[in-house]
């Protein structure tokens, strides 16, 4: 009797999640394929299974995309501005973690109350402000302007410091016992015995920086330092209306993050995973 | 350890500040340029004339930075607080007056030689005079009518209209309801409704003051109650309204809706002719707008080119406009964008604008004032941008009048909050 | 937090490490932020000419009295409304059905995780193309197939009724994988043994969905909740590219009206209010949502 529930149960487990993955994939899918056709058939064959079938593949579109835009400065510009932000947000955020999880100072309390208020608060109730100081300065279309204001991260801390503090305090013990001085101890205890936190606080960011639109939109100017997202939504009103360039657009900025993603998906659901445990 | 996190830090901010664009600092005697994003054969004559004059102009070379459109003045606004303007700009015309207000901008006058100033369009120096001086000059003109497919015409029996004798209102309607009636899908119009932005306001306007309204009344100080919300605005956007409502207006989604033969009409600028030509050849007409009362009206002004109070160096950024508004120059550009030449000796070689030229009637318009500015004060910006909004409601079905009567009342608001613009220019004397 | 104990002041060693994200966060942070607050009373513009003025109030019992920025709000709450049960309750069920350690669940969980990794922005443009009116548009002729013929054609980002929801559908698939990883690692950490004790209790499937999984998941649920409920609030990115706050105002949100005010109109002033405004809505949300929980909570 359980059994047979059961196997009915499989089956429409199956049946459910298929057609979920179907629905989700449906817009990938039309990426793909309208890619590899000419503009005008993309719009045209959107509604029929044809808009997932390329038909006669072409690469007219690719071709396009790197004459009409510059594709590849864009890429730069988002990998290095997303990567600064997180390889100097972890090595900052963690330490400022290590000093609230393990030192004692004075102003720690004040300046954990301060990390927690503004943990919830995202960029954008800010965003008016620091543009207004940005546009003052005249620091605006630089990488700085869209790096240095978001290497410090609020709930970055949070989440060294959640994690920091459930590692056994017998770990760093033996190293200061030896000698050694606070940041050697946290460079090689803490760090090495802190992948996942690393991991998850580094994709976490990742994701929020790589996507960001917001913010660049505001303070870049010319192509110069326009990141991907930007850069796409730009390439949308840029006339003439070509959804096949689009979408080739959209296909090679999603490439890499996809590849990257299908290689190190364990990290990344272990990572966004992690953050929600503690919450 | 800890020095080496200073220094990939300090390595970091020296990397970022050297990419700064915006800085003119590393190149001297160069010629800061901002320009438009436009469409695609626009944006590179640009970039060729820049070529071919940093080819004569080594000393003074200008390094041009394109902009996406959708938000150009708001990119000149935030670069204007922190004195970033580049040398010379270009804008979308009517903001001028704002840029003056603002004392962004210096004087044109005696920058450009006489024979120059005499030869542009009439509407050129409309547009770019304020307060007594000339501030600004487009390299070339805008030209807005009614596209029709001549043969969709004939067949509903429709007078061909001329700009001396347009379409009246009620015949107008008149023809429209008949091209409904024999279009398979009932779309017989195309507003480009999928432009949206400034096309609205450039567009619309020149309906509204055909049946005697207006954005803003326009005497000593400008007002929106009363133009904007008066009866004649509501009217015309209330006709709109209804074409939209009975689905006789073709959203346009595609940019298509003429070239595939969707629409037997369809109001655009100088720049659809290419593309319509292409596909109409011998049966596209280019008509006037039809007249709701007071005459055919139509808009003018288009992208404008000033000098910033930034500049060191007026002589030098003037050569470079001198230099785009040489004949083959001003051909150049307006062979690639399709727009009306501003000077006439540019007009006089043009095959599409002289005398007996396809789009002669753009030429006629603005000679002739059937085109009227947009509203000239620093308050365009918010003006039109309310009524952009407004527009858009309408489209979506709100109330008209409803509508009108809040963007009326937030442009006054801000003209007002402004205390009327006060004239508090200093860069006149700084010459 | 108590102190730790037998270590000595580290006050220096700290002003070294913790240094640069403290600062960070001051500079970065708390003074844009209380810039704002001061601003908020005052007149000032972007490049006005015109000299600064305190107005105390006005900018806000202007922006309170705007039927835009109220129905942006609005839009903002019931984005919120629909999208956070909506959204967790998808997750939830696809982490439940992915849970049940069928065969091929890595596959189902990359193809339900993979829309995390689109910039919102991408998914913007791509969705105007399903988004397409007339018969030929992906979203219409889909709705066509499922109605059997029955359904009209409709201009989905253009329509005051359909534009939200338009929206709200492609937040969902972006986002909704993002939530299931998180919830996936919950019902991970539940331990066997409370189910095969409830079972043995005689519990069902749904009593024991009710009286065990779903108060062990209270903490995940919790912070996706709350996660995705500030994300309703920042919403920008889609309205920006899709409907620019339109038809009708019908997607207008508080932070699009914020960006135009102050990119689009220069009034910083006005924007720092909204600014201000946007904090309170979201540190109440916030509480509200905590409170609740913790309610709910006292009652089991």
């Amino acid at each position: 009797m359980r059994l047979q529930r059961s196997r009915v149960g499989i089956i429409l487990s199956y049946a459910l999640l298929t057609t979920l993955a179907l629905l989700f994939f449906i817009p990938v899918m039309m990426m793909l394929a309208g890619s590899l056709k000419p503009d005008e058939r993309v719009l045209m064959e959107a509604g029929s299974l044809a808009g997932f079938i390329p038909g006669e593949v072409s690469l007219q579109n690719y071709t396009d995309v790197f004459n009409r835009t510059e594709f590849l400065g864009f890429l730069f510009n988002s990998l290095f501005i997303t990567g600064t932000i997180v390889i100097f947000g972890l090595l900052v955020n963690a330490l400022a973690a290590y000093a609230f999880a393990r030192l004692r100072w004075r102003g720690r309390d004040l300046f954990f109350n301060l990390v927690l208020a503004v943990m919830i608060l995202p960029l954008e109730a800010i965003a008016v402000p620091l543009f207004y100081g940005v546009s003052l300065l005249g620091l605006r279309d630089t990488y700085l302007a869209q790096i240095l204001p978001f290497i410090a991260n609020a709930f970055s801390i949070y989440l060294f410091y959640a994690f920091f503090i459930g590692l056994p305090r017998e770990l760093e013990e033996a190293a200061r016992l030896d000698g050694a001085s606070t940041l050697r101890t946290f460079f090689s205890i803490i760090v090495p015995n802190s992948k996942p936190v690393f991991a998850s606080v580094a994709i976490l960011n990742f994701l929020m920086w790589w996507g960001a639109y917001l913010w660049p939109l505001m303070v870049t100017i010319g192509p110069e330092v326009r990141p991907l997202p930007v850069a796409i939504a730009a390439f949308y009103t840029l006339p003439p209306l070509q959804w096949g360039d689009i979408l080739a657009f959209s296909v090679m900025m999603v490439a890499p993050v996809l590849l990257l993603f299908i290689l190190f998906q364990r990290w990344f659901v272990r990572g966004v995973a992690a953050t929600g445990i503690k919450g | 350890m800890y020095i080496l996190i200073a220094l990939t830090f300090a390595a970091l901010l020296f990397i970022s500040g050297c990419t700064d664009t915006d800085n003119p600092e590393g190149h001297i005697n160069a010629l800061a340029v901002w320009a438009h994003a436009g469409q695609e054969r626009e944006r590179n004559t640009l970039k060729s004339q820049v070529a071919r004059y940093n080819k004569n102009h080594p000393q003074h070379p200008v390094r041009l930075t394109l902009i996406p459109e959708g938000s150009y003045n708001a990119q000149v606004q935030a670069a204007a607080v922190a004195g970033n303007l580049p040398d010379l700009l270009e804008f979308d015309g009517p903001f001028l007056y704002a840029y003056i207000w603002q004392g962004r901008l210096q004087p044109l006058d005696n920058l450009l030689p006489e024979t120059l100033i005499d030869d542009l369009l009439p509407s050129i120096l409309q547009q770019g005079s304020y307060r007594d001086h000339l501030w600004s000059v487009g390299i070339f003109d805008s030209g807005l009518g009614l596209y029709a497919d001549r043969s969709r015409l004939v067949a509903v029996g429709a007078r061909i209209p001329t700009l001396e004798n347009p379409w009246r209102q009620d015949e107008f309607n008149n023809i429209l309801q008949r091209l409904v009636n024999t279009d398979p899908d009932g779309q017989a119009l195309d507003l480009k409704l999928n432009y949206g932005g400034e096309w609205y306001t450039y567009a619309l306007s020149p309906l509204i003051q055909s049946a005697g309204g207006d954005l803003v009344s326009r005497g000593e100080v400008y007002s929106a109650q009363g133009s904007l919300n008066g009866p004649e605005t509501a009217d015309v956007l209330h006709t709109i309204q209804r074409w939209i409502e009975a689905g006789w207006v073709d959203p346009n989604i595609d940019d298509a809706a003429f070239t595939s033969g969707r629409v037997a009409m369809a109001m655009g600028g100088h720049w659809n002719y290419a593309r319509y030509h292409e596909h109409l050849g011998e049966d596209l007409l280019l008509l006037p707008l039809p007249d709701f009362a007071y005459g055919s009206k139509t808009g003018q002004g288009s992208w404008s080119w000033s000098i910033t109070s930034n500049c060191d160096n007026p002589k030098a950024a003037a050569r470079f406009l001198a230099f785009l508004l040489q004949p083959e120059e001003v051909l150049a550009m307006t062979d690639a964008n399709g727009a009306v030449p501003a000077t006439r000796s540019a007009i006089g070689q043009s095959l599409r604008y002289r005398t007996g030229g396809a789009l002669q009637l753009f030429v006629d318009q603005l000679k002739a004032g059937y085109a009227i500015p947009r509203p000239r004060t620093p308050a365009y910006p918010v003006i039109t941008a309310e009524f952009q909004r407004a527009f858009e409601r309408i489209r979506s079905g709100s109330d008209v009048q409803a509508v009108l009567d809040e963007a009326a009342r937030s442009i006054d608001l801000e003209i007002e909050d402004n205390k009327g613009y006060p004239w508090l220019f200093t860069a006149v004397e700084r010459q | 937090m108590s102190p730790p104990a037998r270590l000595d002041d580290h006050t220096p060693v700290v002003l070294l490490i913790a240094g640069p994200a403290l600062i960070g966060l001051l500079v970065f942070v708390l003074v844009p932020f209380l810039f704002a607050l001061l601003t908020a009373f005052t007149n000032l513009r972007l490049g006005s000419p015109l000299p600064l003025e305190f107005v105390g109030l006005k900018q806000f019992t202007r922006i309170l009295s705007d039927p835009t920025f109220v129905r942006a709000m609005g839009n903002n709450f019931l984005f919120a409304l629909i999208i956070v049960p909506l959204q967790t309750a998808l997750a939830l069920g696809l982490a439940l059905l992915l849970n049940q350690g069928l065969r091929g669940t890595v596959i189902y969980r990359t193809l339900f995780f993979m829309p995390v990794v689109f910039p919102m922005s991408l998914v913007a443009v791509v969705w105007i193309l399903i988004y397409a009116p007339g018969p030929n548009g992906m979203m219409n002729s889909l709705l066509d197939l499922l109605s059997f013929g029955q359904w009209q054609p409709r201009d989905f980002l253009r329509d005051p009724a359909l534009a939200l929801p338009a929206i709200m559908l492609l937040s969902i698939w972006q986002g909704t994988g993002f939530q299931m990883v998180i919830l996936l690692a919950g019902l991970q950490a539940i331990p066997q043994e409370l189910h095969e004790a409830a079972a043995l209790d005689g519990a069902g499937h749904w009593q024991r969905f009710l009286h065990v999984t779903l108060p062990q998941l209270r903490n995940p649920l919790t912070f996706v909740m709350l996660i995705t409920t500030i994300l309703a609030f920042r919403l920008f990115d889609q309205v920006q590219i899709m409907t620019r706050g339109g038809p009708d105002n019908a997607t207008t949100t508080v932070m699009y009206e914020m960006v135009e005010t102050v990119f689009t109109r220069q009034q910083v002033a006005r924007a720092s209010a909204m600014t201000v405004i946007f904090f309170l809505l979201v540190l109440g949300v916030t509480w509200l949502q905590r409170h609740l929980v913790r309610e709910t909570r006292e009652v089991e």
